[in-house]
């Protein structure tokens, strides 16, 4: 291990750019698919607990696989691990890209999640050795595994939308291929054996308020973006644009965090993260800049919260590696606890909304000064849209409209938007449950924070 | 004694903080905490409207016979509706039977509500009562293309 800091050389630094891109990519990765999950479940023909296990493996086995690492991570070389964890993850990659069936594209994720595990793992010393000291090191792995957190539902848009859903994986083989590169040209044994293995019992409040925080992401990260492309009709692109505001947010509140106290940056983000959850909780209708305007300020509580609470939750001395092996279990876990808090809650929610918002789209209907020949009919289409939204389609609610004539009838077309967002604001107050349960979680980061504010900062 | 000022970090974590706040309340102010509209009227109640013209008067015809046969089946107007031409997943509550019967005793009472009203001249009365007594409703539950048919 280097103890003494020393300036890195530009290639070093170019090293390290690749393997950083690997760690920001294994982050990303456990929500950049979430924006093509509607494209899964209609090419697969599945369920929505189905599909929704592409996300979820994915988190599981990292979070399994780094906290099985502890115990025995600081007895490896580090190269080797994240070489090992670089091949895994290109291989599953490449595997999930080529999947023709659920099953298999599960199987993938799993075997990638156990790659991310190992890749993020032996990344941590890896960048130590290339940037010159352990502190330069895993300031590099925090930035790259936030801005990659935040970054992968709006790139998982884009590429979905311009290629395909298969695209979102095709295109990490090359950055793992990169980051071996980058591996392979290390010089010299980056924290081979740490030899004692320092207690890692004062890092688990930091750790606790990272797990928290990151199942609180769940809200940020899943549920908005559902919300964007199943709630409101937009396409994957445009949700990869409307959500991107929260890695630009994160990059923004960079430099704050480092100029504030630290644990004012913890409170302050975590109390960011809880408004803008609760923003997106109160969201009255469907809104593009309100729920940019949320997630903008989630970005800037993440940005604030998470550099800071990760170099916390890191030992920078002779337990980085299982510290960092320790982080990453209990990040993925926050994630999936919270998935599995979060995704029953709102598969409840959603059929009674569905139900809610077919009824009140009939009394506008109804009501509405479009003649009686079309109100019935109008009426009864919509209810076949919704029945397809219950099998997990996004449903055309313009379809019944123009298929009598709203594109000439301009009382039937003021009858359809006005009726689409009664629609809309129905369906967006089916997430709110979802988004306070999220928004509780990073509140209970911030009183975490508070409760063990001496031994955090110790 | 002079304020203490805060430093500009602090000062911009504030005023995020402020924002945040200030989220919250546009979102009050735009509703968020009241239910959206519209709501689901009684139809067991009469509503409010004026028409004008005979088409307007067989639409609020047909609607507060829909209404009528609703509060007989103890539902809403749009409930009754949506189950009407086949159950599209949805279980079905009523019986196309029990559906027939409840829509044709709405309708002749809103039939009678209209003479009531004056809305409806009185020669046109038998025609419309025989037209609901004997129109072919089950086009109506089953298929429901055409309620103005029925009235035609």
């Amino acid at each position: 291990m280097t103890s003494t800091p020393s300036r890195p050389d530009r290639s070093s630094s170019a090293l390290a750019l690749f393997v950083a891109a690997a760690v920001a990519i294994a982050f990303a990765d456990s929500s950049v698919v979430v924006l093509a999950l509607p494209q899964l479940y209609v090419q697969f023909h599945t369920t929505i607990e189905g599909v929704a296990w592409v996300v979820t493996t994915y988190n599981a086995a990292v979070a399994v696989a780094a906290l099985g690492l502890i115990m025995f991570v600081h007895r490896l070389s580090a190269t080797a691990v994240l070489v090992a964890g670089l091949v895994v993850f290109m291989a599953a990659s490449i595997a999930c890209s080529l999947a023709g069936g659920l099953g298999f594209l599960i199987a993938a994720r799993t075997v990638q999640g156990v790659g991310a595990a190992l890749l993020l793992a032996g990344a941590l010393p890896v960048l130590a050795v290339l940037r010159g000291s352990a502190a330069r090191g895993a300031r590099v792995w925090t930035l790259a595994g936030t801005f990659g957190l935040a970054l992968g539902p709006a790139l998982g848009g884009v590429l979905t939308q311009a290629f395909d859903w298969r695209a979102i994986f095709a295109a990490q083989a090359p950055i793992a291929a990169l980051g071996l590169v980058a591996a392979a040209r290390v010089r010299g044994e980056a924290f081979v054996e740490e030899g004692w293995r320092p207690s890692l019992a004062r890092l688990l409040p930091a750790n606790l308020c990272l797990g928290l925080v990151f199942g609180a992401l769940v809200g940020a990260l899943f549920l908005a973006v559902l919300l964007v492309i199943t709630g409101w009709g937009h396409s994957p692109i445009a949700g990869a644009a409307i959500v991107s505001i929260l890695p630009a947010a994160t990059l923004l509140a960079r430099p704050l965090a480092a100029r504030l106290p630290r644990l004012t940056a913890v409170y302050g983000g975590a109390s960011l993260l809880t408004a803008g959850l609760v923003g997106l909780a109160l969201l009255p209708f469907a809104s593009i800049w309100l729920a940019m305007y949320a997630l903008a300020l989630c970005g800037f509580g993440l940005g604030l919260a998470v550099p800071i609470l990760s170099d916390l939750a890191l030992d920078l001395g002779a337990g980085l590696t299982r510290s960092g092996t320790l982080t990453i279990g209990v990040r993925h876990l926050g994630l999936v606890l919270a998935l599995a808090l979060i995704a029953p809650l709102l598969a409840s929610e959603l059929p009674a909304a569905s139900d809610r918002a077919l009824l009140r789209a009939t009394a506008v209907l109804l009501d509405s000064p479009v003649g009686l020949s079309k109100k019935v009919p109008v009426a009864l289409d919509l209810r076949g849209a919704f029945a397809q939204a219950r099998q997990g389609e996004i449903p055309d609610l313009s379809r019944p409209f123009d298929a009598h004539g709203a594109r000439h009838d301009r009382q039937l077309a003021a009858t359809r938007d006005s009726l689409i967002g009664t629609i809309e604001s129905t369906i967006t107050r089916a997430f709110r449950p979802a988004f306070f349960l999220s928004a509780a979680l990073a509140a209970l980061a911030a009183l975490v924070a508070f409760l063990f504010r001496r031994r955090i900062v110790s | 004694m002079r304020a203490r000022r805060l430093a500009p970090p602090q000062a911009i974590l504030a005023a995020l903080l402020v924002a945040a706040l200030a989220l919250v309340a546009i979102e009050l102010g735009k509703g968020a905490a009241v239910e959206p509209g519209p709501k689901l009227a009684d139809p067991c109640r009469p509503r409010e409207a004026h028409v004008s013209g005979l088409d307007a008067t067989i639409q609020r015809i047909v609607l507060d016979g829909l209404d009528g046969a609703a509060c007989r089946l103890h539902t809403t107007r749009e409930e009754l509706v949506l189950s009407l031409g086949g159950a599209d997943g949805r279980p079905r509550r009523w019986s196309d039977h029990t559906i027939e019967v409840a829509l044709r005793a709405g309708l002749l009472r809103a039939v009678d509500e209209a003479v009531r009203r004056g809305d409806l001249p009185g020669f046109a009365v038998p025609f419309l009562r025989r037209l609901i007594e004997t129109a072919p409703l089950d086009r109506l539950v089953k298929g429901g293309i055409t309620l103005s048919d029925l009235l035609r």
